[in-house]
């Protein structure tokens, strides 16, 4: 099976520690569930990420270097 | 209406209503179907009562005591004989029948598996997602139970015979049993299922040998357990289906005793809605004033369609209970008891399937609630989104060079009937005074007055003069629109913001709103009968808001890309080309006329002295009047020369379609973004005088001979033409000969074809460029396509040279007869003509199967753009439907209506594309912005001073004032 995580196009995807996570959510002032959602299963999350966790996506940007993105994950 | 304050709404919910409640807000209980009495008066307590509101004016509210207009009406309602399904919830009624027990009503779920939905329910809530997910799965859940987890009630399946009878499915004993236990005790050879008799039965179900033998007789019918054995034992079926009709007080008493608990799992609140509220009891009765009814010319009353549902509804009511208390039998009441079900339905719901519609007398279906809410004309879209407003005008439009970009000339005949409202004070009241003196045929006039007590007089020819001495500071005067005002212009389709804008008002004579014709892009008009619309703005904080906000100049860059949308089209195109293309030399006169509709009134010093010793001016110093004074700009213009600013000079370059046009000429993009809107504003309309002024002076026409070629280029274009048919030729019979070599990934045939189009657009090339050769540079043709005016050098090598290939879905012209496009040729004919290649020109004119070819390939271009058009107008509209609830929020991110984040930074750099410069190599042009900070910073220390002090850019306020601003007087105040 090809590992999608790997490939060039798929933007790096990590598992938000929870402190890090309160300041994002204090930061925006809102609850985990306003975030953006993202399935368990998708291809791109990597392995240790479990329902309810914050996914932190780092992409290339066309308007700025690099964008950040958070998203929660759902089943 | 001005006595009641807008409030605000703080939360709606929806639910089901309590039957008490019907009652407690009623004005009264309706008794009798009749309306009116012999003399004209409504009925107590009939359908009219007086008590349920006031239609006719002057009369009285009998519950409230206000008047018809402010009496809003009151319910009334009617007690239902027997309780009737409301169609409105036939599905949620089938939903619980099936999840409930037959007996104790219980939710047929184990208190585990309840509270596991329902913290499901939470989750789904909390995330918003779609609730009926989780009730349905608690539903399908529950129905899977054979019995109650409580009372341990068999349970059986609803049928539900739309639109609102419920069936309760059991599975009983045929009639037939004897025989079909006989039958199959008899065996079937021929199957080789062989013979049972009652001794093996009777062990193999352990049922007594007497018992069977009863109930192979017939005297015994078998029980459940019995008859389940014999069925194993036998490998039959000895059931059927007996459905057993709910009436809707069965399934009333079965929803009272459903727990509040079990209902919230199933997503309803029980503290506002129970589910047996759904059965109704009572029936409201819509006030009057919500189903008025009309007097007729012959003075007959011809009623609301509601109030005939209410009148149908009102009899069987009646007929019901007398037949009940008459002690009919069940039959007769059963009957009843649908009718008024069906009454009841067609009530709320007239368009129900596998109900016949209610029909009028004439046979016309009636319109019912429901009916009167949905659809296009219904009261959603039709009346609360389809809004029809006041003080709006339509009529066509046709250019006017003279005006701004910012004004709009509204004909006098509209100013004088749209007006604007004017609070008089001491210092207006001279002018307010003129306006109602003038009347309201005068032009500017007024046509109303409000007087201090609210009272509204119109100004007539008569009054106008004795009124105008009255107005005093406190009044209001409707005066008609006059120039400078405010007004906002549109033309559908409105697909971008800058279909609609803000205009100045100039009053015009004639019936046409003219307009500059620098604004056609954003609007995406032209003057062959377009028509726009016009509103005048009706009270200070609009007027004020549309002045800022969405006047033209405003609007001048375009969010989609950043760059200015508005600049100089067309003409002032080909008139900056040539009045900039070689620099030519003007005299006192000439550059003094050119300049005579901008605000430079004095020439600067004169380019040079020409051999007879009169001064000159060049075409780009009188071009550089209209740059300011500090603008430095260098880049590649449109026709591939380097164009050069400096110090608000033009030293080199053609000034055309990349250096002054709509959507992205670059000195008016930068003119904008470095000196602002207002700057721009004059920068475009002195650019388009100036370029009209010039294309007037050197004068400007294009005609057939312009496209025209001497007879020694047309035989060099016959050659070549003749020369491709020749290779042509050559390839079909290297095809014929199978000599043809396929290219990769193609097929014989596809090569052959991607050949010959190859060979014959080359030929169409060639042709053009020596048509090209034969053009001079002054041609008027050339000078529109290099200077990106109208028109490219493709359209005129098919004027001069060879129109081409006609080509339908890309393909040379394959369609037509069998093996051939048209009859004039043979079967399998491969050659360049016969597949609709064009090899005449224009001018030169097609011959008729040319002809023929060439509207094929044309009308494959009308039909792509009509399908086009449709196709991306409604993904447009599925996109902004999807997206207009989005919202940038202040602290940057992108937000839905439920505070759902969809981009954490907007555009994910946070800026808007209007208020940035970038290009091709920079998103940002960083590099820019810095030079002209450190410009300003570092030449004196006075500028040091202008550049910390914050240097006031002209107001933008009205189109007088900014161009004394800009001219650095001052404004003398008004005290």
């Amino acid at each position: 099976m090809v590992d999608v995580s790997q490939h060039e196009l798929v933007p790096e995807h990590t598992v938000l520690e929870e402190e890090a996570l309160e300041d994002v959510l204090e930061e925006y002032n809102i609850d985990r569930t306003d975030l953006p959602k993202i399935k368990r299963n998708d291809p791109a999350l990597p392995d240790e990420a479990e329902i309810g966790d914050v996914i932190k996506i780092v992409r290339d940007s066309r308007t700025t270097d690099q964008s950040i993105v958070y998203r929660l994950v759902v089943e | 209406m001005q006595d009641t304050t807008p409030k605000d709404i703080g939360s709606l919910s929806f639910g089901l209503m309590e039957p008490e409640e019907y009652r407690e807000m009623s004005a009264t209980k309706i008794i009798t179907a009749d309306t009116y009495d012999d003399d004209g008066f409504p009925i107590d307590m009939g359908l009219m009562d007086p008590r349920l509101g006031v239609i006719d004016p002057g009369l009285e509210c009998k519950t409230c005591g206000k008047h018809s207009g402010s009496c809003n009406g009151h319910f009334g309602h009617i007690e239902l004989a027997a309780p009737v399904i409301h169609v409105g919830f036939t599905k949620l009624i089938r939903r619980l029948l099936r999840g409930t027990c037959r007996e104790c009503s219980k939710l047929l779920l184990t208190e585990d598996e309840r509270d596991e939905f329902r913290d499901q329910l939470d989750e789904s809530r909390k995330l918003s997602r779609d609730l009926n997910d989780v009730t349905k799965a608690a539903i399908r859940q529950a129905r899977k139970k054979d019995r109650c987890p409580f009372c341990g009630e068999i349970q059986y399946d609803i049928d539900h015979e739309k639109p609102t009878t419920y069936y309760e499915v059991q599975q009983v004993l045929t009639s037939e049993y004897s025989q079909s236990i006989a039958g199959a005790m008899q065996g079937d050879e021929e199957e080789g299922v062989e013979r049972t008799t009652p001794d093996e039965l009777a062990e193999q179900t352990e049922i007594e040998l007497t018992r069977v033998n009863e109930i192979l007789s017939g005297s015994f019918r078998p029980r459940e357990s019995q008859r389940k054995a014999i069925e194993k034992a036998l490998d039959i079926d000895l059931t059927e289906e007996d459905t057993n009709k709910l009436m809707p007080s069965d399934i009333r008493d079965w929803f009272e005793n459903i727990p509040d608990e079990d209902i919230e799992v199933l997503g309803i609140n029980p503290d506002r809605s129970r589910p047996e509220w759904m059965i109704l009891t009572v029936l409201p009765v819509p006030p009057v004033t919500a189903r008025p009814s009309i007097t007729l010319d012959n003075g007959q009353r011809s009623e609301d369609d509601l109030t005939h549902k209410l009148v149908d509804i009102i009899r069987i009511n009646q007929r019901f209970m007398e037949n009940r208390e008459a002690g009919a039998p069940q039959l007769i009441i059963e009957d009843l008891w649908e009718l008024l079900q069906y009454h009841v339905t067609t009530f709320m719901d007239n368009e129900i399937s596998g109900t016949p519609p209610a029909r009028h007398r004439s046979g016309r279906p009636l319109k019912t609630l429901s009916q009167r809410l949905k659809g296009k004309e219904g009261r959603f879209r039709g009346s609360l989104s389809g809004k029809r407003v006041n003080f709006s005008a339509r009529t066509v439009i046709s250019p006017d060079p003279t005006l701004s970009l910012n004004e709009v000339g509204v004909p006098d005949r509209v100013a004088k009937e749209m007006t604007q409202t004017m609070n008089v004070t001491e210092r207006n009241v001279e002018d307010a005074r003129r306006f109602v003196s003038n009347g309201p045929e005068g032009h500017p006039g007024a046509n109303y007055v409000r007087r201090p007590d609210g009272r509204r007089l119109k100004v007539t020819e008569k009054n106008c003069e004795q009124l105008a001495e009255k107005v005093e500071a406190g009044w209001e005067v409707n005066r008609h629109l006059i120039d400078g005002d405010i007004v906002i212009f549109n033309r559908q389709p409105s697909l971008h913001r800058m279909s609609i804008m803000a205009h100045e008002v100039v009053v015009m004579p004639y019936k046409t709103f003219r307009l500059n014709t620098v604004v056609c892009p954003p609007y995406n008009a032209d003057f062959d009968g377009d028509e726009m619309n016009m509103h005048a703005l009706q009270n200070e904080e609009a007027r004020a808001e549309a002045r800022v906000l969405m006047r033209v100049q405003e609007q001048m860059l375009s969010p989609r890309f950043g760059e200015n949308i508005i600049g100089a089209i067309q003409d002032h195109i080909s008139g900056m080309y040539l009045l900039t293309h070689d620099n030519p030399r003007f005299n006192e006169t000439q550059a003094l006329d050119l300049l005579r509709a901008t605000r430079i009134d004095e020439l600067p010093e004169p380019s040079g002295i020409d051999d007879e010793g009169t001064p000159f001016w060049t075409g780009y110093d009188v071009f550089s009047e209209l740059l300011p004074d500090d603008l430095d700009l260098e880049f590649t213009g449109t026709i591939g020369d380097e164009v050069v600013i400096e110090d608000g000079q033009l030293l080199q370059g053609t000034i055309a379609e990349d250096e002054v046009g709509e959507f992205g000429g670059e000195i008016v993009d930068t003119i904008t973004k470095v000196y602002g809107n207002t700057r721009a504003r004059i920068f475009v309309n002195e650019v388009s005088t100036l370029a009209m002024r010039a294309i007037m002076h050197f004068g400007f026409s294009i005609g057939i001979d312009d496209e025209t070629i001497p007879g020694e280029a047309q035989s060099r274009i016959d050659e070549t033409i003749a020369d491709a048919n020749d290779r042509v030729e050559e390839l079909i019979e290297a095809y014929e000969n199978n000599e043809l070599e396929s290219l990769p990934g193609r097929t014989i045939d596809e090569t052959l074809e991607m050949k010959i189009m190859q060979t014959l657009s080359r030929a169409r090339d060639n042709a053009g460029n020596i048509a090209d050769e034969h053009f001079q540079d002054d041609n008027p043709a050339v000078v529109m396509a290099n200077s990106g005016a109208r028109g490219s050098m493709l359209n005129l090598t098919q004027m001069a040279g060879a129109v081409g290939q006609q080509a339908v879905r890309g393909e040379r012209i394959n369609r037509g007869y069998e093996d051939r496009t048209l009859s004039h040729y043979e079967p399998n004919d491969l050659s360049a003509e016969a597949h609709g290649f064009v090899e005449n020109s224009y001018t030169s004119g097609l011959t008729p199967r040319e002809f023929f070819f060439h509207a094929m390939g044309g009308r494959e271009g009308l039909v792509d753009t009509a399908v086009r058009t449709s196709k991306s107008g409604y993904l447009q509209r599925r996109l902004i439907n999807a997206l207009s609830e989005l919202e940038t929020q202040y602290d940057g991110t992108v937000r839905d209506t439920s505070d759902t984040i969809v981009q954490f930074e907007f555009g994910e750099d946070g800026t808007s594309p209007v208020k940035v410069s970038s290009d091709e190599d920079n998103d940002i042009d960083v590099e820019h912005i810095a030079d002209r900070v450190l410009d300003s910073e570092f030449e004196s220390a006075e500028e040091r001073q202008e550049f910390l002090g914050s240097k006031p850019r002209p107001t933008n306020l009205s189109e007088h004032a900014d161009d004394r601003l800009a001219e650095g007087t001052e404004v003398t105040s008004d005290d």
